[in-house]
């Protein structure tokens, strides 16, 4: 496995040792990207810092809390409504960011008294919302502001409300990924075990790493309940403050994103003796496959086999349709920190594309690992990068799509690359059956937007037929395709509603015997 | 010889790709998670009883039995090899993958004491 030295990047000779080919016939241990580390000066990294890490990521996709950040307003708006953790109490943590407003004045003589005015104005604004979280930011923290002993002050002064303070400035750690690791330490030091958990179910677990993106939580919760497990809570997304609390009352973590939340599974299983099981709500078969480890677990099996089998028949038609139009198409999967492995694999086997290359922007050395052992020969692996790189890869590799944020995104689109937010998503949720049926649909609605063939052409030089006007998506997918699968009676597009989450809101479940 | 090890990087192939239990972040989970994953796998594939007395147990036992359910749908030469053969295959293969993540692996976080 070569590193690789990218044309852009000569003149910044160490990040060569971040980006490898997977060479055919090695393995791990013949070359691995470095990771989590300094982005190296000169670099221009996609990267968000630590603060934003802890907040923006982990801390306010929990839904009944005041979000308070302790610093200027930037901070706190520039890490707002970017990302859809969307909610069941009317998305409360998304209309609303709170700041402490902090000024210049108040970097002079301190910023304790208006962070105090603030964190009660708040309440007071909120009556209902009795729970807060407040973020440390760089300013606050190099004037040494003692933001605990404030919220302690508050939560004399008003008995009623309960404050978490996360002391995870933009500097503390290379990239959003200390973030990440500094409030999952926090919450288990500080909150858990200080609720009595509230049992009702013989099955319970907490759903760990999942931020609910345009309802992912909802969607695997809708399974969980199906099978009669009681999910005690779910860190974070559209998660309660006070369930996380009482984590320590589960029996089993199932960890999702390992990359934002596994520190929090492992200082569980090493306080309180919880075992902590991977699982993934992405794809067919790694989806059947944790439903039943999950149901192995607890001797439910044979409910988590009714779920797989139902959804099986329900959806996979529809994803096979996808699969026949979006073989062989390349693949950039350039998201955070995850989803280079939870998809690298089963975007291969399930959609029939190819992985011509996978980035992470602050994933460790750990999530290469991953990523690289999932990714087929000849795959393109590289760690913080910056956009003249991904520029070159895409000029090199020329992908049909892109997987990844907004910003990277919109670059790709000027050189004509189609992209999906792999972070937000486009019109997701992209968990379960019937959310991985939607991700086929938006890959296959980007690659074969007819757009795409007008915003190719170069008017200043091509010739331009204008007898040939008329196009559909349809009509560029199915050129090659067989009669046979072009007239399938099984197979068939999505045929789902527009909005597939607000009626689970509204389901009701069986009881189960024990 | 080099039919043992075609048949174990074929099973090698098939955690590094469908699994996740052999990358946790320190080098004394990894050893623990291979150690015991594949020690309940062997145990499954040979039929023998598999120990289920902890929730750490049955959290393994899940993974192994998911393990193993994948190998047999996939290799049908695993139907046809002798118990002995097995424990040799397993062995073979705790070991590689002992090496992929743990001894040879490049990933400098192994060895962080703290998580
Ligand atoms: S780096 Fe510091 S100042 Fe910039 S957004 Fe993050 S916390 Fe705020």
């Amino acid at each position: 496995m070569p590193y690789h030295e990218f044309e852009c990047s000569k003149c910044i000779p160490e990040r060569k040792k971040h980006a490898v080919v997977k060479g055919p016939g090695e393995d791990l241990t013949h070359a691995l990207p470095l990771g989590y580390l300094n982005t190296i000066p000169g670099s221009i990294s996609e990267r968000g810092c630590a603060y934003c890490g802890a907040k923006h990521v982990i801390g306010t996709p929990m839904k009944d809390v005041i979000h308070l950040s302790h610093g200027p307003v930037g901070c706190t708006y520039d890490t707002w409504q970017t990302k859809r953790y969307t909610s069941d109490n009317d998305n409360f943590q998304l209309k609303y960011t709170f700041a402490s407003d902090v000024k210049e004045k108040h970097i002079v003589f301190g910023a304790e008294k208006v962070l105090k005015q603030n964190i009660i104005e708040a309440f007071k604004a909120f009556p209902e919302i009795k729970r807060m979280t407040i973020y440390q930011t760089c300013a606050t923290a190099l004037i040494g502001d003692d933001v605990d002993a404030i919220a302690d002050e508050v939560m004399e002064e008003m008995p009623d409300v309960d404050i978490f303070v996360c002391n995870s400035p933009g500097f503390a750690g290379p990239s959003q990924s200390g973030g990440h690791h500094k409030i999952n330490i926090a919450w288990i030091k500080k909150k858990v075990g200080t609720v009595e958990p509230k049992i009702t179910g013989d099955y319970v677990i907490n759903y760990v790493g999942e931020y609910n993106i345009q309802g992912d939580q909802e969607v695997m919760i809708d399974y969980f309940n199906r099978m009669g497990v009681q999910v005690l809570s779910t860190f974070t997304g559209n998660g309660s403050y006070d369930d996380l609390r009482a984590m320590h009352g589960a029996h089993l973590n199932v960890l999702e994103c390992a990359r934002s939340a596994e520190y929090i599974c492992n200082e569980l299983k090493v306080k309180y003796g919880i075992p902590r099981l991977d699982i993934e709500g992405f794809g067919f078969e790694p989806l059947s496959a944790s439903l039943r480890k999950i149901g192995l677990f607890f001797g439910i099996e044979d409910r988590a086999q009714t779920i797989i089998d139902e959804e099986t028949a329900r959806w996979k038609p529809e994803l096979d349709w996808y699969k026949e139009r979006l073989k062989g198409k390349k693949v950039c999967l350039w998201p955070g920190g995850s989803k280079l492995w939870h998809w690298a694999n089963v975007l291969h086997e399930e959609m029939g594309v190819d992985i011509v290359s996978v980035y992470t922007k602050f994933g460790h050395q750990g999530d290469m690992e991953k990523g690289i052992a999932r990714c087929e020969v000849g795959a393109l692996a590289f760690d913080d990068p910056n956009e003249l790189e991904g520029l070159e890869a895409m000029m090199t590799l020329k992908p049909d799509i892109i997987f990844t944020g907004k910003r990277p995104g919109e670059v790709a689109k000027k050189i004509r690359v189609p992209y999906l937010n792999a972070h937000a998503y486009h019109n997701g949720p992209y968990k379960g059956y019937e959310g991985w049926v939607r991700f086929a649909r938006d890959i296959y609605n980007a690659i074969y937007s007819p757009i795409h063939q007008l915003s190719n052409l170069d008017i200043s030089n091509d010739e331009i037929s204008i007898g040939t006007g008329f196009q559909t998506a349809k009509m560029l997918s199915d050129v090659n395709l067989s009669d046979e699968v072009v007239s399938s009676a099984t197979l068939r597009q999505y045929t789902g509603k527009y909005d597939s989450v607000s009626d689970l809101r509204k389901k009701t479940y069986p009881e189960f015997k024990k | 010889m080099e039919n043992l090890k075609e048949k174990v990087a074929q099973l090698e192939d098939y955690i590094m790709k469908k699994c996740l239990w052999q990358f946790h972040s320190r080098a004394w989970d990894r050893k623990t998670q291979n150690e015991n994953i594949l020690k309940k796998a062997t145990q499954l594939l040979c039929d023998e009883p598999v120990e289920l007395e902890t929730p750490a147990d049955r959290c393994y036992w899940a993974d192994a039995l998911s393990l193993t359910e994948g190998f047999r749908s996939r290799y049908e030469w695993l139907t046809a090899m002798s118990k002995e053969d097995i424990k040799l295959l397993m062995q073979g293969l705790k070991e590689r993958i002992d090496f992929v993540t743990i001894t040879g692996s490049l990933n400098a976080e192994l060895t962080d004491p703290r998580y």
